[in-house]
């Protein structure tokens, strides 16, 4: 189990990055989502030993991972946001490098399984190419490779599907998945539809705090009856916005298509009820914080008391 | 916005981030401290009179700051130039702004010249700033009492040189690192521009010139050295041409020199526009943000994925490929990370530029090593491993300071340090495996230095040469010595970068503490052991007789502290390695007493054993006899009889019996013996002072009863019953033990005398093993009591004079015993009366069957080579010159003998001691040498430097000892001027005209380069406090005789100074060189002529330079005649020959050693002229044959400056 509790961290300026964020996960997938400067990077960097929180404490099993980083490393796949890998060594050399930095084995040796993690990430047919030749996509699958090698019990990723095509990014998430079965998997994204897809468990960072730590399905449900569809002029988007809190507008044959939320469940003339996304649900609360259309999730409200 | 006006906005950016730089500000300080260094007065040009309060040439001169500003720019603004202009563009594609740049309308060529000038800005300021600092320094600041080196303030002597050879410098040394990180987006190759130029230019362009280079090599390399220095040294300041001039003359270029400036320039902004062109293909190419590190560049090549590369094999499971993990051991972490540190490490370049560079900077000190007589060096492999283990030790000190702190950022710089640093490897194995990687280098380069090492000396054997390749040097030296210095370094710079985390930094103190530590070892007084961490000039005094033999002890201390501080420094790497990012708010609080208390008790234990290795090497050599103890000891010697006993004259000693017992593998001695007083004066002595050493205690005896002398600090004065009557004498005794050298060294350097295991040398000059009679003024004189040379008045020499060297009085008898380990010879003065072997010690008696004047001791494992009444005592590996050195201990035996005095006793020796000293004296009988003087040097028929070396050292069994010279201005003279001019007579005799020329030549261009014209005195006023005053008792000393030769002619000169011998050598009288002329003069064909002579060169300082000019041929009938003029632009008036001559003139005759003959083709005809100082003089010179130059004394008769520049070659 991984308990994270009153993490604050404070960057010299003084920028707070995050500012008492408590969560608890244990096996399966677990999703932070948020935006640009949200702290979801430093919280992953706190997680993965990189980085001395300023105060709080981050627990695997109960034990404290500051005191002693060694302890999480033993058990961690982890993949930054960026990164590279020495340029001069061929993908083979380079997975197998931290194969042996892992202490990672193989019934049938470190060649083979350093061949099969490579086809793991469909990078069979360049594994003798030098990293330094890769493009970004193939960079990314590489430390795909080396993330999830070696059965780790916590797998910390930080935005991984950056630069993968489509057919990629779902081979990806199935061995997520598939790793999920059985340990944590912290997934830090933007991207709310693999969330949605994905994650059984979601936090929401925004400005350092967790406003959110709750299910998509919960998420969803929260805002069921208060969204509503319909379409307007251009002229008349103004005037929506001013009376209801806009969560998507696309531009169809000249009106707007337009989703709002109606905390009071009174829609706008002409607009339908329809069923809440995740999106919706990020979007109110990244935008509103913790007190979104004055309702509070109830674990969020749960861990700020705590 | 205009071309210029972009191009002017890259260039503000760039010169306001480079003035934000620390290592900007690092080096103003460093020029700050040199500015205020120059205005003590701290280095100024050679010219001047050195004495207290005398003139002094001034910093403030066009030609001083041209000779910092040109070392300075070199030395220290190279590194600075090309670390600033060349990693610009390589900063930036690191940064990736290549894109969002070129977006602009900002063309390449504006970003280049842009970015170059923004860089070269930014040193300009620094530049400008240094001047300004200097003339503040100089011309506000230094208004002390002492400010006579400080002349007035004249702007253009600063701005000159900064146009003439600062700009110059400045736009090659950014331009060049400009093009080179442009076109290669390589660091390593930045880096190695600056280290590549400043060891060329300093380890070569600006030392290297032997006598004997030819002039138009000469010439060659003054151009193409681009700081310029040497253009400066070999045009204006080799040769002194006084203060005067220094301080007053401007320094107009010539311009060939002119020109090299200009191409310099040329080359630096061409270089520039190499990289705007570069800059623009690759923006054509798209690769604006590669940066390089292997060979290829990676980034050019990347490629779109390929349908292949996508294409899905297999849709497998992570479950399937049963993956365990355990955190590997540390050692295979550590080896796996330092063979991935290796792998690159072999596809970097700067590997294979570094390594040919050190090779050649390390083996060339090797291959130029130039010894007496600017004759090349006979190098075996311990003094090969030797010479080198500086450079070595300094520039892979260098090379790893760049590799360690790159291999430690690369993570970083390669975006893979967070995946790096999440694995579970122990952070111990990630900080010696990259550590262990750098340290590979080392090896590599020590591995190639020792082939290279290897292919000099099997490539000399085969070309003739006697020396061999022996392994074991190397690993001692190298492998003993400086492996320790170098795991310490990479152990210190990954803690210190562990610590600040930045490459600038970690750069700017580890150059800093390079610089400071070669500075301090090479300038004053050099660090003590423990904290010579490089071990520098440890090897300095190596000895193929017993390496390690002085310093050993210390040595092993040093080297033990240094390795046992690597634990410390780890486990601070590795407290303090960027594993995680500390949080600001915690490291203050770790930085609380308790807490840093708490962190230094973990350290403790690691701390513990380099704090003991300190503690003996500091207190045992403060215990030694360098330490404090024994300074102070001398000190009060001197404190407490220098104003009772300095001028008083000790009665003779009459004979000399000594006892000494010599254990070299303990370093000690058991000494007996007493001396035999002899009043030879007309007044009674009441007391009587000798000098002892630290040898307490001293059992004194007074003819033959025990006896207390009263002990004044060392000086221990005898007062007997009955004062010394007239005539009468007196035997003091002693007995003692002592040991020599005592103690740990405090710090590296040679000793004068020694008891060693691979050798001894004692002499009796001063107490290192047996008293002195009478008060020693010069022990105890240091920095703080050093007073001025005594000034004699003109009539010095009239009565009776006290000796120049050695004991006073008449002349002594010695019965000297010497005891040692069986398989040592030792040899003393006189004849061997006695041996005999007991019990593994050889016990020989050595009496000196004519009376002498000075005794020593030497002793070592020899082989011997007999003469005929000679015989060389030598290390049995050092054979190679030993049969020249026995033929001119053999001629110089036979015609010293006959030219001079005959040689008064039975046999004369030569033995040679281990280099821990480094020179040769002659002692009656038993001359010692040092094993790098005359065995070791290669003695090419040119030189003949052994034979030349033993020349002089042998003729002063005649000047010296014979003929023992007076203490007073002149005395000298009398010994190393006539012993030089002994060895110009005996070349000539031996070898011939040929060589007699070229030994007169190499000591006439030992005077013109070594002289001080300010300083300079007459012959008869040179005392030998002043700079320059050796060369001028030596060389010119010697040249002074060989001329007085052709003014009296051979024989009348050499009969004079056999008289002159006869007059003095019993005397208790010691004569000078007033004495030794109005000897002479009896002698002389043509008195008023000698009077003329005499006054010229004995009695006032002249010294002729002769020019040719408007020299014509024309023919005249069947022969040719030669017209020109001759002028004389130095001082002095001579008569001097000049000969038109056709052809080479010598010829060799088969063995190249032997005599050489004039050449059947060569002709010439021959004119005299007599020219004053100034004076011009029209020559004619009649031919039978078209001649083809015309050269001024071609016999080298005439003692001149710039002989070279008085020839004149006719067009072909």
């Amino acid at each position: 189990m991984l308990e994270i509790k009153n993490l604050v961290k404070v960057y010299p300026g003084p920028v707070a990055a995050l500012q008492g964020v408590s969560l608890q996960a244990s096996r399966g997938m677990f999703g932070l989502l948020g935006p640009n400067g949200a702290g979801k990077t430093t919280l992953m960097r706190i997680v993965a030993g990189l980085l001395e929180p300023t105060s709080g404490v981050v627990r695997l099993d109960g034990e404290d991972v500051g005191k002693d980083p060694g302890r999480i490393r033993r058990q961690l796949g982890y993949l930054p946001q960026d990164f590279g890998f020495y340029p001069h060594l061929t993908a083979a050399a380079m997975l197998r490098f931290l194969l042996v930095l892992k202490g990672i084995k193989a019934p049938h040796g470190l060649k083979r399984l350093t061949a099969e993690l490579l086809e793991r990430v469909n990078l069979q047919d360049a594994a003798k190419r030098k990293v330094g030749t890769y493009s970004g996509g193939m960079r990314q699958r590489l430390g795909i490779a080396q993330a999830l090698a070696g059965n780790p019990r916590i797998v910390v990723v930080d935005e991984p599907t950056a630069g993968l095509d489509p057919e990629e990014r779902n081979r990806f998430y199935r061995l997520l998945a598939e790793l999920a079965e059985d340990r944590l998997v912290l997934l830090s994204t933007h991207i709310v539809e693999d969330i949605s897809v994905l994650c059984p468990r979601v936090a929401v960072l925004t400005g350092g705090r967790v406003v959110a730590d709750t299910t998509p399905g919960a998420a969803r449900a929260r805002l069921e009856g208060t969204i509503f569809e319909g379409a307007v002029e251009k002229g008349e988007m103004a005037d929506l916005a001013d009376r209801f809190e806009v969560t998507q507008a696309v531009l169809i044959e000249g009106r707007n298509r337009v989703r709002v939320h109606a905390a009071d469940g009174l829609p706008p003339a002409g607009f339908e009820p329809v069923a809440p996304s995740l999106e919706d649900a990020y979007l109110l609360l990244t935008r509103n914080g913790a007190s979104a259309n004055g309702r509070e999730p109830p674990e969020a409200a749960e861990r700020a008391g705590s | 916005m205009t071309s210029l006006a972009r191009c002017a906005a890259v260039a503000r950016r760039e010169l306001s981030s480079a003035l934000r730089r620390p290592s900007y500000w690092f080096l103003f300080g460093v020029l700050a401290l040199a500015a205020w260094g120059f205005s003590e007065g701290a280095v100024t040009i050679s010219s001047g009179d050195a004495t207290a309060g005398g003139e002094r040439s001034h910093i403030t001169s066009v030609f001083a700051q041209t000779m910092f500003q040109s070392i300075l720019i070199t030395g220290m603004g190279a590194w600075f130039l090309a670390i600033a202009a060349g990693l610009v563009l390589i900063r930036d594609a690191e940064h990736r702004v290549g894109e969002i740049l070129h977006s602009t309308r900002l063309t390449a060529r504006e970003y280049a010249w842009g970015s170059f000038t923004g860089a070269v800005l930014a040193f300009l300021v620094i530049w400008g700033l240094f001047l300004a600092l200097s003339a503040g320094f100089n011309h506000v600041l230094a208004t002390g009492e002492d400010v006579r080196h400080i002349g007035a303030f004249v702007p253009g002597n600063y701005l000159y040189p900064a146009l003439l050879i600062g700009l110059p410098q400045i736009l090659f040394f950014a331009g060049v690192p400009f093009l080179l990180g442009a076109w290669t987006r390589r660091p390593i190759v930045v880096f190695a521009f600056p280290i590549t130029v400043v060891l060329i230019v300093l380890g070569f362009l600006v030392s290297w010139s032997p006598g004997w280079l030819d002039p138009a090599i000469n010439r060659a390399l003054m151009l193409v050295d681009p700081s310029g220095f040497r253009w400066l040294n070999e045009t204006f300041l080799k040769l002194d041409r006084g203060m005067d001039f220094y301080n007053t003359a401007p320094l107009p270029p010539d311009t060939g020199f002119l020109l090299s400036r200009v191409a310099l320039a040329a080359v630096g902004l061409l270089a520039v526009e190499g990289a705007a062109r570069n800059t623009a293909r690759r923006l054509l190419r798209g690769d604006t943000d590669a940066v390089v590190i292997g060979f290829r560049e990676s980034s050019r090549k990347q490629a779109p994925e390929t349908a292949e590369a996508t294409r899905p094999r297999r849709e497998g499971t992570l479950a399937e490929l049963q993956m365990q993990t355990r955190p590997p051991g540390f050692l295979t972490a550590a080896a796996a990370i330092s063979r991935a540190e290796i792998r690159e490490l072999i596809v970097r370049p700067g590997l294979y530029l570094f390594i040919p560079l050190i090779l050649w900077q390390s083996v060339s000190q090797s291959l130029f090593a130039l010894g007496p007589l600017d004759s090349p060096l006979l190098l075996t492999s311990g003094a090969m491993a030797a010479r080198q283990f500086n450079t070595l030790s300094l520039l892979v000190s260098i090379l790893l300071l760049f590799y360690t702190v790159e291999s430690l950022m690369k993570e970083r710089a390669q975006r893979f340090g967070e995946i790096f640093r999440t694995t579970p490897v122990a952070t111990g194995a990630m900080v010696l495996g990259k550590t262990a990687g750098a340290a590979m280098v080392a090896g590599v380069i020590l591995a190639a230095a020792l082939v290279t090492s290897w292919a000099v000396i099997v490539v000399r054997q085969l070309l003739g040469n006697p020396v061999g390749f022996d392994l074991w040097p190397f690993l001692a030296a190298w492998g003993g010595v400086m492996v320790p210095t170098l795991l310490f370094w990479t152990a210190l710079v990954t803690a210190a970068f562990a610590l600040f985390r930045n490459r600038y930094t970690v750069y700017g103190l580890g150059l800093a503490l390079l610089i400071y530590t070669v500075f301090k070892m090479s300038v004053g007084e050099p660090l003590p052991w423990v904290a010579n961490w490089i071990a520098w000039n440890s090897m300095a005094a190596w000895s193929d007789m017993g390496a390690f033999s002085l310093h050993g002890d210390a040595l092993l201390l040093n080297r033990l502290l240094y390795l046992s501080l690597i634990p410390l420094l780890l486990a601070l790497a590795m407290r303090w390695f960027g594993r995680q990012e500390f949080d600001a708010t915690r490291i203050l609080h770790r930085l609380r007493p308790r807490a840093l208390l708490g962190s230094g008790v973990r350290l403790l234990p690691f701390a513990v054993p380099p704090a003991v290795l300190a503690s003996l090497l500091f207190f045992g050599g403060r215990a030694g006899d360098q330490g404090p103890g024994a300074e102070e000891a001398a000190r009060n010697y001197w404190r407490r009889n220098v104003a009772t006993w300095t001028d008083f004259r000790m009665p003779s000693v009459s004979h000399v019996e000594l006892d000494v017992d010599l254990e070299p593998s303990a370093r000690t001695a058991s000494v007996s013996g007493a001396y035999t007083f002899v009043n030879h004066r007309d007044h009674a002595y009441p007391e009587l002072p000798i000098t002892a050493g630290l040898w307490a205690p001293i059992e004194w005896t007074l003819d033959g009863e025990p006896y207390e002398p009263d002990d004044r600090s060392g000086l221990f004065v005898f007062t007997p019953e009955e004062p010394l009557a007239p005539g009468d004498s007196l035997t003091v005794g002693f007995r003692y033990d002592l040991a020599h050298p005592r103690g740990l060294g405090t710090r590296v350097g040679g000793r004068g005398q020694f008891i060693l295991d691979s050798g001894v040398v004692l002499t009796a000059f001063a107490p290192t093993f047996a008293p002195v009679p009478g008060y020693l003024p010069g022990l105890g004189v240091d920095e703080d009591n050093r007073y001025d040379q005594r000034e004699y008045p003109d009539d010095f020499f009239v009565g009776e004079t006290e000796p120049a060297l050695g004991w006073g009085g008449t002349p002594m008898t010695t019965r000297i015993r010497i005891t040692a380990p069986e398989e040592y010879t030792a040899n003393s003065v006189g004849r061997l009366v006695s041996e005999e072997v007991r019990d593994g010690r050889r016990t020989v008696v050595w009496e000196s069957d004519q009376p002498v004047r000075l005794f020593n001791i030497v002793a070592g494992r020899y082989a011997v080579e007999e003469g005929r009444g000679t015989a060389i005592y030598y290390h049995p590996e050092h054979d190679y010159n030993v049969e020249e050195m026995s033929a001119a201990l053999d001629a110089a035996r036979e015609h010293y003998s006959v030219w001079f005095h005959p040689f008064p006793w039975e046999r004369l020796k030569l033995s040679e001691f281990p280099a821990y000293a480094g020179y040769a004296q002659g002692f009656p009988t038993n001359i010692t040498f040092s094993e790098g003087i005359g065995f070791l040097t290669r003695s090419d028929p040119r030189s003949h430097a052994a034979f030349a070396i033993v020349a002089h050292e042998a003729a002063h069994q005649w000047w010296g000892n014979i003929l023992t010279p007076g203490r007073g201005p002149g005395g000298n003279m009398l010994s190393e001027g006539m012993s030089h001019y002994a060895t110009i007579l005996l070349h000539e005799e031996v070898h011939g005209e040929r060589y007699r020329i070229e030994f007169a030549r190499r000591i006439e261009e030992s005077y013109g380069d070594n002289r001080f014209v300010n300083s300079e005195r007459p012959l008869v006023k040179t005392d030998g406090s002043r700079r320059g005053d050796g060369t001028v008792t030596y060389d010119k000393g010697g040249w002074v005789m060989w001329m007085l030769q052709q003014e009296m002619g051979r024989e009348n000169l050499l009969a004079g100074l056999r008289a002159f011998i006869d007059a003095y050598r019993s005397s208790s009288d010691f004569p000078v060189i007033q004495d030794m002329l109005a000897v002479l003069r009896e002698f002389a064909p043509d008195p008023e002529a000698f009077d003329t002579f005499s006054e010229q060169w004995f009695h006032d300082v002249v010294a002729p330079e002769y020019r040719l000019s408007e020299v014509t041929k024309e023919r005249a009938g069947r022969g040719w005649v030669v017209r020109g003029a001759i002028e004389n632009a130095g001082t002095g008036a001579m008569t001097v020959e000049l000969a038109a001559t056709a052809g080479e003139r010598w010829f060799d005759q088969g063995d190249a050693g032997s005599r050489t003959v004039v050449s059947p083709g060569y002709r010439d005809s021959r004119t005299s002229v007599h020219v004053g100082a100034g004076e011009s003089a029209d020559f004619a010179i009649e031919t039978g044959f078209d001649p083809g130059r015309v050269a001024v004394d071609p016999d080298v008769l005439v003692l001149q400056l710039r002989r070279e520049a008085a020839v004149f070659e006719f067009p072909e």
